[in-house]
């Protein structure tokens, strides 16, 4: 049953996936190689979409997944299923805040997940410059593109918008040139 | 805080939903101004605590704050109905957007405009991951735990449930022995 299986893997995205934002990618990349919802390419359009449109982006992600895969419906699932893990947590550990924050083991527990969290997400990154830039058909001008969008990025923190509108006019322009 | 109805909790989420754009970080000052300011119940300092607490958390940190602030405000319901307005803007937009997609993906001109979006896509990642380095990678033992996971997901290809999983256990038993020291 599509659905219940969409409900799981989304209701432990809810619960395994740690530092916000990016940080539901690795479990969708994982989901595109598992199933035939959606494809790796898709995945790219979803990440594209989610960080230009008002919402918090893993639930975008989530809702646009869904979508795929099984529809409306399909988006209802994914999108209470990765939110109920958090209504649970948080009503659970609500009531001892400052304890829950203090504890030693829970400390130590977020100081593994933050670099762990890091060290998915960059996997992932690379996975798709392997399979976007270095595939069949490997381009020159695409890459000195990224190098340059990195440069940018590593000067100052910029809105998604720039990066993804900057890199639309670029396609177009791409596109029309032919190469 | 029996005066206080879900309907306005849901119409302030909804409100914080739609004004939250290119990733959480504008979150913090939405609450102050669409929560803190508004309600007694909760302080500014409470909205700060919340939001803090919501990274160490796991799932999405917009919705675990959602949470804290319906909470407090009335419990469970309220924890819902913060939820359910936070989420249904962005559910709306997405599925309006991902059906005009499928029916445009097709024409050329829309398919150069996302090949050019996947470079913008992937310069993203590295600004996030960038971010993410900077909070996190502490001391050289963060760095292997960098290292391993990068690994363990690139090229062992384990699912990251069970990478998750082992950070989890290590975090319990890393916790032991600082308790133990303690």
């Amino acid at each position: 049953m599509i659905l219940w299986d969409l409900f799981q893997n989304f209701f432990n995205i809810g619960i395994f996936s740690f530092g916000g934002g990016y940080a539901t990618l690795p479990f969708l990349y994982n989901i595109s190689e598992v199933y035939n919802w959606y494809t790796f390419d898709d995945l790219s359009n979803m990440i594209a979409i989610s960080s230009i449109t008002p919402g918090p982006i893993g639930i975008n992600m989530a809702t646009f997944a869904g979508f795929k895969t099984a529809g409306l419906i399909g988006s209802l699932v994914s999108t209470t299923a990765i939110a109920l893990p958090s209504l649970i947590f948080v009503v659970l550990i609500s009531k001892a805040l400052r304890k829950f924050r203090e504890n030693i083991y829970v400390r130590s527990i977020i100081y593994v997940l933050k670099p762990l969290g890091c060290g998915l997400l960059s996997a992932v990154g690379v996975n798709m410059f392997i399979n976007n830039f270095l595939g069949e058909n490997i381009n020159l001008y695409n890459i000195v593109f990224l190098a340059i969008l990195i440069l940018i990025s590593l000067h100052k923190k910029l809105n998604p918008l720039f990066y993804l509108g900057i890199s639309a006019i670029y396609g177009i322009i791409a596109g029309l040139q032919g190469f | 805080m029996t005066n206080i109805s879900l309907k306005d909790i849901y119409i302030r989420f909804f409100r914080i939903g739609t004004l939250l754009l290119g990733g959480g970080y504008v979150i913090l000052p939405l609450l102050q101004s669409e929560i803190a300011a508004k309600y007694e119940e909760i302080t500014d300092d409470e909205v700060c605590e919340y939001y803090a607490i919501s990274q160490s958390l796991p799932g999405v940190i917009a919705i675990n704050t959602a949470v804290f602030v319906g909470y407090k405000l009335a419990r469970t319901k309220g924890a819902i109905a913060a939820i359910t307005g936070m989420v249904t803007p962005a559910f709306l937009c997405i599925i309006l957007l991902a059906n005009l997609l499928a029916q445009v993906v097709h024409v050329s001109f829309v398919q150069s405009i996302f090949t050019g979006v996947g470079i913008g896509v992937l310069a993203l990642l590295f600004q996030a991951v960038n971010e993410m380095w900077k909070k996190s990678i502490v001391d050289n033992g963060a760095l292997v735990i960098f290292f391993a996971s990068f690994t363990a997901l690139l090229g062992l290809k384990i699912l990251p449930m069970y990478i998750v999983i082992a950070g989890i256990l290590l975090g319990v038993v890393i916790g032991f022995f600082k308790g133990r020291r303690a």
